[in-house]
This record gives structure tokens, sequence and C-alpha cells, in this order.
């Protein structure tokens, strides 16, 4: 059996956090959930073990202990915490891969908040600049992953990133998830990435979609 | 973090800061908690680890489960299966922490790059390799032609403080003994004092 790799996920009891700690849980995957509010940590722990009761898992509440620990880091916090925690953990990421999972957009959904030369991976990869930033999830709801399956089709995940090996790795972790991996480009595509989940948020909001959405490219 | 490391290299090449600062940015800082694998036999072996702090070990285990301890490695030591770190093929050995550790690893990528920015690092390399082939000569004679009680005061001489960071069966795997002979021996050496 091959060796597990260490996934710490940031900011763990969130929307998107909590819906990847379980849907890694059954996967090659050790389990590092880090959060602030430890109550809500201490149930996410356990609902991850009623899914797989042999999962390896613990809770930190220190960013910066979870990154030093972990082979690959998901930061699954609001846009706006990112420069904050990427401070902190900044010296621990060298070599490791950091998985961008924001979508930078205001509170009514308008437009995105980042520049429009860059995307908010794309800023994380500068915050982190020892590190491979990949860019995954984005384009999938929390909604999705408990129902990777919409309308009879499996939902695609791009995945865009500038480091051959990680995005196999992230590709992995995709599969693992139950979506349909896609890798759509270098990091810049990011963009493209980002602008497309705004898109899909509007759209839903105009046509009621109720956030079970998803993308799919239809080919032949 | 670095410091175990820049110590290491200190006592063989010296270093500006720039290119301490670049080096930094070469080596994967890694917590590995005690029991938990860095290496499982049969995966490829992806880096060359240096110990900040803690215990690993390197190891085979037999069909019979036994397991054989080729290296103990306390702070300022490095580790790797060697053939599958230059090779990119399955390893043979296991490496898992003794003691909750903190590492700095290489990759085969970053460490090319290393030699590239700073040539400094094949010298120490080198030297590096020196020191470690004689080690092993001296470890293999030992396993050749010691008596058990020999080897363990061989251990004992070279590194006092392994003897209380490790359980003795590792300290009896690692010298090829069982653990009853362990026992016995330290016994005796008691009664000769
Ligand atoms: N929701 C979706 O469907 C969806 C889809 C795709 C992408 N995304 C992206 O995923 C990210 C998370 O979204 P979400 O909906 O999961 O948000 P959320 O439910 O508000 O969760 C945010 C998480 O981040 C933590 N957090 C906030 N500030 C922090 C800080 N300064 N330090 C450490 N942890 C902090 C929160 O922990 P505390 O509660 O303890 O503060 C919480 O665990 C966002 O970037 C979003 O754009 C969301």
């Amino acid at each position: 059996m091959a060796l597990k790799q260490t996934v710490a996920i940031i900011g763990a009891t969130g929307n998107m956090g909590s819906v990847i700690a379980k849907s890694l849980a059954n996967g090659p995957y050790r389990l590092l959930l880090m959060a602030k509010d430890t109550v809500k940590l201490q149930q996410l722990y356990e609902d991850v073990h009623a899914i797989a009761n042999e999962v390896e898992q613990e809770i930190i509440a220190c960013p910066k202990d979870a990154c030093w620990e972990a082979d690959l880091i998901i930061f699954a916090v609001p846009y706006s915490a990112e420069a904050e925690i990427a401070e902190k953990i900044k010296q621990y990421t060298t070599g490791k891969v950091v998985v961008s999972i924001s979508n930078p957009m205001d509170k009514t959904f308008s437009k995105l908040l980042t520049s429009s030369c860059k995307s908010a991976a794309e800023e994380l990869q500068d915050r982190l600049p020892y590190s491979k930033v990949i860019k995954a999830f984005n384009t999938t709801f929390a909604a999705n992953f408990e129902h990777p399956v919409i309308d009879g089709k499996q939902v695609d995940a791009f995945i865009a990133g500038d480091d051959e090996e990680a995005l196999g790795i992230v590709s992995n972790l995709v599969k693992t998830v139950g979506f349909n991996p896609i890798i759509a480009g270098d990091l810049s595509v990011s963009r493209i990435l980002e602008s497309m989940q705004l898109l899909l948020v509007q759209l839903g909001l105009r046509y009621n979609y109720n956030w079970l959405a998803g993308w799919k490219v239809l080919h032949k | 973090m670095f410091e175990v490391l820049f110590q290491n290299v200190k006592d063989k090449i010296s270093l500006t800061s720039d290119e301490e600062e670049l080096a930094k940015t070469l080596f994967i800082p890694k917590k590995l908690k005690k029991k938990q694998y860095l290496l499982q036999q049969d995966d490829v072996c992806k880096y060359l680890t240096i110990v900040e702090k803690g215990v690993l070990r390197s190891y085979t285990v037999d069909d019979a489960g036994t397991e054989h301890i080729l290296q103990l490695a306390l702070e300022g030591h490095w580790v790797t299966d060697m053939y599958s770190f230059l090779s990119q093929e399955p390893a043979i050995y296991n490496i898992d922490a003794v003691e909750d550790s903190e590492l700095l690893l290489i990759t085969n990528r970053s460490l090319d790059e290393l030699y590239e920015k700073i040539p400094k690092f094949e010298r120490f390399f080198r030297l590096l390799g020196q020191k470690n082939i004689l080690s092993l000569q001296r470890r293999l004679t030992g396993s050749l032609s010691f008596t058990a009680e020999d080897k363990y005061l061989q251990l004992t001489k070279n590194f006092p403080d392994l003897l209380n960071r490790v359980p003795q069966h590792m300290i009896a795997s690692y010298l090829g003994i069982t653990r009853e002979t362990l026992s016995r021996i330290k016994k005796n050496l008691l009664k000769d004092h």
C-alpha cells in the first residue's frame, strides 16, 4: 500500500472545508483539520469518523503546525482571509502543493474583487512563492460534493497550475471526491475559472438552480 | 527550522547569508509524528532527508515480519534509500519516525538546482559521502567480525545519546542481535563495573 498523503484543510469547518474533509475520508489521505472554532472542529471530526472509522485524522488549532506537517494544503477560507493566513504559514509551504479554491466575489455576486489582470490563485502563488499553487474545486459548489452527478452527468472540476506533478496529485484528489478532473491549463487560466464561477452563481440566482448546478463540457 | 542543516554545512563549507536564503527555498520543511512513515518499501524514495529534531530509522522487513534496522538517524544525520532516490526505482527500505520529528527534505531536482546555484554544495556532499562510506565500512566490519558485546560497546561510544532515546528492541535490531542477547550483554557489563 502506498504512503498516505497528509492533507491540511485550513478552514475545515466551513461549507467547503467540511465537505472536502468528508469526501476525502475514504481516500488514501491523512487529514489535518484546521479551523478556529474547536467545538465545530470536534463535530466535524466525529462526522468524518462516522463516514470512515479507519480514517487517520487530527484536529489542529494552529495553521502553522498544520502546514508544517502537511504534504498538501487546501485553503478553504474566504478570499479576504487568505493574505493573513499566507503570511503565517509561508515558511512551511516550500515545495508543497497548495490548493486555491477561492472565488473572490463581492457580497452581491456582481463582480470579482481581484484586479482584472490577476486571479486569487496567482495572488496566493505570489504570497507563497516557493509552494506549488494549484487552482481546483472553485467551479464546484459545496452542495455538489454530495451529488457529484447532476442530471445523470458527472460534474467536471477544472484544475489549473504550473507544476505537472502537482496537477497530477490534485487530479487524484478531485477524482477521490467524485468529480471528473479536467486540467485546464497553467495557473493564469485561474482567471477564467474564477470568472466562470461568478457567471454560474449569477445564473443560479437568476434561474433558481438552488446551488445544484455545475459545469460539464460536452464533447465527442 | 534550519539550524541543524546550516551547522552541518558549516562544518564543511562556508555560505554567505544570500546563499543560505537561497538554500532555504529548496528544502521542504516537514514534521512527522512518532510511528509515521516517510517512506514505505516499494514506493519510490523522492527525498534525501536531514533530521533537524527527533529520530528516524530506516529498515527492511523480512518474510517472517522481523524488522532489520539499517540506520538510526539522530539530529544532523542524513537518511534516504539511496538506490531508490538515485534511480527512481522502488525502495527496499522503510523510513519512519521513532520520535516526533522535524525534517528537511530535498528532491533530486532541487538538489541539482542547489549544485547549480551554489556549486560549493558539490563539495559538501562529497565530504558527507566520504564520511558516510567510512561509517558504513566500520559498521559492516563490526557486523562481520565483532562479538555482540563489542558491537554494543562501539554503539555506546559512537552514539551515547541513542541508547536513552530508542527502545531496546530497536537497538537489538540495529546490532543484529536478539533482545535477550542485548539484555544479557548489558547485565554482564554492569557486573564488570
Ligand atoms: N461555498 C461554496 O459553494 C464554494 C464553492 C467554491 C469555492 N468556494 C470558496 O471556498 C472558500 C470557503 O468558502 P465557504 O463557503 O466554505 O466559506 P465559510 O463557510 O464561511 O467557511 C470559511 C472557513 O474559513 C475559516 N476562517 C475564516 N477566517 C479565517 C481566518 N482568518 N483564519 C483561519 N480560518 C478562517 C472559517 O472558520 P471559523 O468559522 O472558525 O472562522 C471557516 O472554517 C471561499 O474562498 C469560497 O470562495 C466556496
